[in-house]
C-alpha cells in the first residue's frame, strides 16, 4: 500500500498542469528518447486531457460524497442510500483502453484527494474474519483497512489531512481467484467512510450483479475517430514524426476506441522507421450478419482460410444459423454458366450435406464434450457451404426461422405432452380408457380428434352440437387449453383448419358450456402430483420430511453463498443500531437469536428482509 | 369413447389378431413369472394392448388402477447434479416410463431411476417377495449409452424387477439387450384380419358397412390396425350411413407430406427448395417426428419415381435418416435429403430428355 502512496505522491506533484498542448512539449523536452512507453507518457495530466467522455457526474459525485453520507452519519441517521445519486460507490465501466483508470485518478487529483488504487494484482479474497477488525483480523485484506481506518478517513477533524478515495480496479477479474470477493466488496462498500470507485469493462456481467445495486453506475464511451486522430496527432508532433492525418484517422478507425492500443501502435511503428502505419487490425467484433455477407460474397474465394475460420467464430452459434438460413440465396459464381440450375442445384446438395455433418460433430461436441472438433464444426457448418455458393446474392424471400421455430416446436411438444397425460388419466384414477404413446396420439389421433371435436359444431343445431362436444371433451378430460391446443398442432399453413366454418356464436356458446359444465372429470396439469424426486432418501417414510429436508437443504446452499454477506450485514447493523434510535431493535434481536443456533433459515430470511 | 379404446381387447383370450402370440403369453405367465420381454412391431400392431393384457394377466385388475405422476428426479451425475422431468404411470404392480423423453440424458434415467424403482420389492398377499414389472416404451430411441447401462440393470435386478421392453424395431436396440430378452415380433396385421376387426366393430355398433368398404379403409390404413379403426370412426363421423364410394379422409399429415413431395417432383431449384423448408418446419412444428416425416417423403417420392432411380433415393434416404438419428437438428437432414434428392432427379431428367 505504501509503495502505491509514493507512487501517487509523485503523480499528485503535477497535478496542476493544465493546458494539452503544454503537456506534449513538457515531456518531449523533459524525457526525449527515453523507451518509457508512450502510454504511460501521454497519459493525460489533467481532466481536460481526458478525449470522449464527460467528468461532470463523477466529480459531481465525488464533491458531494462527503455531504452525503459523513455528515448525515453523524447526525445519527446513518442509510439515505435510497436517495438516488446518493450511493456511496461509482462504477465505471466502459471497454478497455478508453481511460476509466486515468479518469478516476484524475478526478480525484483535481478535487485533491489522494487515491489508492488496489487492482487485480493485490489479494482481495473474502477475508476470513469480522471486517471491524481490520488489519488486527488474520488474513484481514488491505480494502478493510483503508475504508474503516479512521486515520485515512477525512471527517475527523483533522481537516489538514488529504481526503482519501478508494479506486478498485478490474471488478470483474475479482471473480476468479478471489472468491466471496464481490460479496465481501458490497460489505465494505456499506461501512466504508470514503468514496470508492470501482472499475470494471462490462458492468452487466453475471459476478457483478449483486454489486451494482450499491454503485452508480457510469458509462465510458469510445472516443470519436476524430478526436483520437486529433490526439495522436499531438503525440506524434510531440514525438517528432511525420504522419499523415489520414492515416492517423485510420489507426483510430482500426483499434475501435482503444486509445492504448492506438499509442502502442503508434510507437511500435515509430520504432519500425516505417511509414506503413500497422500491421493488423484489432480483432473487431465483425456482425454475424456481415460474417455471412463476408462470407458468400462474390470475392470470397481470396479469403484465406484463417479468415474464413475468424469470420465464422464471429458468433459461433449463430454464423452457421444464418449460413443454413441463406445458402440458397446465393447463385454460386462457379456454376454462372449453367442455365438449366443443374450444376447449382448439386452444388446446394453438397452443401446441405456438409450443413448436416455439422450437426453431427456439434452433437459430439455438445453432448460428450469433444471441443477439439470445434474448427471442423465450424468448416463444415459454414466454410464448406459457403466456399460452394458464395456469388451474387439473390434474394428469394427474407424469413427468419433460426431458433423461433424450435422454440415453437418446444412449445407444441409439452402442450402435446400435456394433453396426452390428460388422455393417460382420463377417468380418474379408475380405470383407463386408453394407453397409447405421444407419437400416435398425434399421428393417427389428431384426425379423429380434430373432426369429433368440430364436426358436430359445424353440422349439427347449436346446443345440441355443444352439448355434444362438451360431452367427448369430458369423457376423455380434454380441457379448453387442450382443445386449442389441438387445433393448433393441426393447423397448416395453407390448410383450411379445424375451427373453418364454424360460426362465432356456435364457438361462444361452446366456450360458456365448457365454463359452466361438469369439470370434475377434468384433470389439470397442476393438478398432477409433482414430487421433488429424491435420488437417496427412498427410505425415509413420510413424503413431508422429504420435503422438509430439501427446503433445508436448499436453504442452507443458499446460506454458504451469503453466509459471509450476512454476517457482515449483521455487523453493521448492530453499529447502525447502537448509533440510531430503538426502531431497529425487534429486528436485531431475533438476528441475534437466530445466528447462533443454528436457525439458519431465519438468518437468511432475515438477510433477504435488507 | 373412442372406438379404439372401447373395443380394444381386455384379456389375453379376447384378442382377435395375434391370437397364437396371446396363447403363447398366456402359458408363459401361467406360472405367475415371465422373463424380460421385448415386443417390437410396426405402430398399431398392437404391443401395448398385448402388454396391457398381459400384466392384468399377471396381476388381476389391479393392474388398471394406474395413476399418472409427473415426477423431478434428481440424478447425481458425477459432479453435478441433473433434474430429470419424466412422466410415470404407475399401479401397483407396474411402472410405465418413457425413458426417451429425458432426451440425451436418459442414460441417467436408466442408470439411476429405474435402479431405483427395481430395488423397492414389493412384498406380495401372501408375504412373499412379488416382483414389479417395469414398462419401458420406445426402446429403440434409447442412446446406446443407455442401452448399455440397461443390460447390467436387467441382470442385476432380475429377481425383483422384469422389464417389458416396447419399440418399433428391434434393430434399433442392441444385441446385448435383444439377448436378454423373450423377444417377441408382433406383426402388422393383415388386411383381412383388420376387415375381421372392423366388421366386428360395425356389428357391434350396429352399423350398417357396405360390402367392400371395411376393406378400403383396411388398404389405406397401411396395415395398421389402430389407424384403421380411428379412421373407420372419422368415416362414422363424416358421413352415415356409409355409401359404397364414399371418401376416406386421409391423415391431415400424410396429406401435407404428399404435398411437398408433389411439390418436389414438380420443380427441382433452390427456390422451391426453400419453399419446402418452410414446409419441412411447419410439420416438425407440429410434432410429426422427423423420421416418420422422411418416411413418409420417400414413400410418397417412390410413388412417382421411375424405378432406376429407386434403389439410389432409398439408399440416400435411409443415410439421412441414420444421421438424423445421431445429430440434434432434424431439419438439417431433412433439407440434405431434399436437396440430394433434387439434384439426383434433375441430372436423371437432363440426362433422360435432354
Amino acid at each position: 500500500m505504501l509503495k502505491y502512496m509514493r507512487g501517487l505522491k509523485a503523480a499528485g506533484d503535477e497535478t496542476e498542469s493544465s493546458a494539452t498542448k503544454m503537456l506534449a512539449a513538457k515531456q518531449l523536452a523533459s524525457s526525449p528518447g527515453t523507451s518509457i512507453a508512450w502510454t504511460q507518457k501521454y497519459r493525460p495530466k489533467a481532466i481536460i486531457g481526458i478525449i470522449g467522455n464527460e467528468m461532470e457526474q463523477i466529480q459531481h459525485w465525488l464533491k458531494n460524497w462527503d455531504e452525503h453520507f459523513l455528515k448525515a452519519a453523524s447526525k445519527g441517521k446513518g442509510k439515505i442510500q435510497n436517495d438516488s445519486g446518493a450511493k456511496k460507490a461509482v462504477m465505471l465501466s466502459g471497454m478497455p483502453g478508453i481511460g476509466k483508470t486515468t479518469s478516476a485518478k484524475l478526478v480525484s487529483q483535481w478535487l485533491a484527494f489522494q487515491t489508492i488504487e488496489v487492482n487485480a494484482s493485490d489479494i482481495r479474497g473474502k477475508a476470513d474474519s469480522k471486517i471491524k477488525e481490520g488489519i488486527g483480523g488474520s488474513t484481514a485484506n488491505s480494502i478493510k483497512e483503508c475504508v474503516t481506518n479512521e486515520f485515512l478517513s477525512a471527517n475527523i477533524g483533522r481537516s489538514h489531512r488529504q481526503k482519501t478515495v478508494l479506486i478498485i480496479d478490474e471488478v470483474d477479474g475479482m471473480s476468479a481467484g478471489d472468491g466471496g470477493g464481490v460479496a465481501d466488496l458490497i460489505a465494505v462498500i456499506k461501512i466504508s467512510k470514503i468514496p470508492i470507485i470501482c472499475i470494471c469493462n462490462d458492468r452487466y456481467s453475471q459476478e457483478l450483479k449483486s454489486l451494482m445495486n450499491y454503485c452508480l453506475p457510469i458509462d465510458f464511451r469510445k472516443p470519436a475517430k476524430q478526436q483520437m486522430a486529433k490526439r495522436l496527432k499531438q503525440v506524434a508532433n510531440a514525438e517528432g514524426i511525420q504522419v499523415s492525418e489520414i492515416a492517423l484517422e485510420e489507426l483510430a478507425d482500426r483499434v475501435d476506441g482503444d486509445m492504448r492500443m492506438a499509442l502502442n501502435q503508434l510507437q511500435y511503428t515509430s520504432l519500425a522507421k516505417s511509414q506503413h502505419l500497422l500491421s493488423r487490425s484489432k480483432d473487431e467484433d465483425i456482425s454475424p450478419f456481415k460474417a455471412i455477407e463476408k462470407l458468400f460474397d462474390f470475392n470470397a474465394k481470396n479469403l484465406k482460410i484463417d479468415q474464413r475460420i475468424d469470420l465464422s467464430m464471429s458468433d459461433p452459434d449463430l454464423v452457421p444459423l444464418l449460413v443454413q438460413e441463406n445458402y440458397l440465396n446465393y447463385k454460386p459464381s462457379s456454376a454462372s454458366k449453367d442455365d438449366s440450375d443443374l450444376k447449382r442445384i448439386s452444388l446446394i446438395a453438397r452443401a446441405a450435406d456438409s450443413i448436416a455433418d455439422s450437426d453431427l460433430i456439434n452433437v459430439q461436441i455438445g453432448r460428450y464434450q469433444q471441443r477439439q472438433l470445434s474448427p471442423a464444426g465450424c468448416i463444415s457448418s459454414c466454410i464448406i457451404p459457403a466456399s460452394l455458393l458464395h456469388g451474387q446474392r439473390k434474394i428469394l424471400e427474407q424469413v427468419c426461422w433460426l431458433d423461433r421455430q424450435n422454440s415453437t416446436m418446444g412449445k407444441n411438444y409439452r402442450n402435446l405432452e400435456d394433453l396426452h397425460i390428460h388422455l393417460l388419466s382420463s377417468g380418474g384414477l379408475a380405470s383407463r380408457k386408453s394407453h397409447l404413446g405421444r407419437e400416435n396420439l398425434r399421428l393417427d389421433y389428431f384426425t379423429l380428434l380434430g373432426k369429433k371435436l368440430t364436426d358436430p359444431l359445424r353440422v349439427l343445431p347449436k346446443d345440441e352440437a355443444v352439448k355434444n362436444v362438451v360431452d367427448f371433451k369430458d369423457s376423455y378430460s380434454i380441457s379448453q387449453e387442450d382443445f386449442d391446443n389441438i387445433v393448433e398442432l393441426s393447423k397448416f399453413k395453407g390448410c383450411p383448419t379445424l375451427l373453418d366454418g364454424v360460426r362465432p356464436d356456435v364457438k361462444a356458446a361452446l366456450t360458456k358450456a365448457y365454463n359452466q359444465g361438469s369439470k370434475s372429470n377434468v384433470i389439470r396439469s397442476t393438478d398432477l402430483i409433482t414430487l421433488p424426486g429424491i435420488k437417496k432418501d427412498f427410505k425415509n417414510s413420510s413424503d413431508t420430511e422429504d420435503t422438509a429436508d430439501v427446503e433445508k437443504k436448499l436453504q442452507s446452499d443458499r446460506l454458504c453463498l451469503s453466509w459471509k454477506g450476512f454476517q457482515v450485514n449483521t455487523d453493521w447493523w448492530l453499529e447502525a443500531f447502537a448509533g440510531s434510535g430503538s426502531s431497529n431493535g425487534s429486528d436485531k434481536g431475533s438476528t441475534e437469536s437466530s445466528g447462533e443456533r443454528g436457525g439458519r433459515g431465519s438468518g437468511a430470511a432475515a438477510k433477504r428482509k435488507r | 369413447m373412442l372406438w379404439v379404446d372401447k373395443y380394444r381387447p381386455k384379456t389375453l383370450d379376447k384378442v382377435i389378431v395375434h391370437q397364437d402370440v396371446a396363447q403363447n403369453l398366456q402359458k408363459l405367465v401361467s406360472e405367475g413369472d415371465c422373463p424380460h420381454l421385448l415386443f417390437y412391431g410396426p405402430s398399431g400392431s398392437g404391443k401395448k394392448t398385448l402388454i396391457m393384457a398381459l400384466l392384468r394377466q399377471i396381476f388381476g385388475p389391479s393392474a388398471d388402477k394406474v395413476k399418472v405422476e409427473n415426477k423431478v428426479w434428481k440424478v447425481d451425475a458425477g459432479t453435478r447434479t441433473i433434474d430429470v422431468e419424466l412422466t410415470t404411470l404407475s399401479s401397483t404392480h407396474h411402472v410405465e416410463l418413457n425413458p426417451s423423453d429425458a432426451g440425451f440424458q436418459d442414460r441417467y434415467v436408466v442408470q439411476e431411476i429405474i435402479k431405483e424403482m427395481a430395488k423397492n420389492r414389493p412384498i406380495d398377499a401372501k408375504g412373499k417377495k412379488g416382483f414389479k414389472v417395469l414398462v419401458l416404451n420406445e426402446v429403440d430411441k434409447l442412446s446406446r449409452e443407455a442401452q448399455h447401462s440397461l443390460r447390467r440393470t436387467m441382470e442385476k435386478y432380475s429377481a425383483s424387477c422384469r422389464l417389458v421392453l416396447c419399440s418399433n424395431s428391434s434393430s434399433k436396440v442392441t444385441e446385448a439387450v435383444r439377448s436378454r430378452c423373450l423377444n417377441v415380433r408382433i406383426n402388422a396385421p393383415m388386411e383381412e384380419e383388420i376387415v375381421n376387426v372392423l366388421e366386428f366393430i360395425a356389428k357391434k355398433e350396429g352399423l350398417q358397412s357396405p360390402q367392400g368398404f371395411a376393406a378400403r379403409i383396411a388398404e389405406k390404413s397401411n396395415r395398421n390396425l389402430r389407424r384403421a379403426v380411428l379412421t373407420f370412426e372419422t368415416c362414422r363421423v363424416q358421413q352415415y350411413p356409409f355409401t359404397n364410394n364414399q371418401a376416406i379422409p386421409p391423415m391431415d399429415w400424410e396429406q401435407y407430406v404428399s404435398e411437398i413431395a408433389s411439390d418436389i417432383m414438380k420443380e427441382q431449384s433452390p427456390k422451391r427448395l426453400f419453399e419446402v423448408r418452410g414446409k419441412l418446419y411447419e410439420l416438425l412444428t407440429n410434432c410429426i417426428p422427423p423420421e416418420v416425416i422422411l418416411k413418409r417423403l420417400l414413400f410418397e417420392l417412390l410413388k412417382k419415381l421411375d424405378s432406376e432411380l429407386k434403389h439410389e433415393v432409398s439408399n440416400w434416404a435411409a443415410h439421412y435418416e441414420h444421421r438424423m438419428r445421431l445429430g440434434q437438428k432434424a431439419i438439417f437432414h431433412l433439407e440434405a435429403f431434399v436437396a440430394k434428392f433434387m439434384s439426383i432427379y434433375k441430372s436423371f431428367l437432363i440426362s433422360t430428355f435432354g
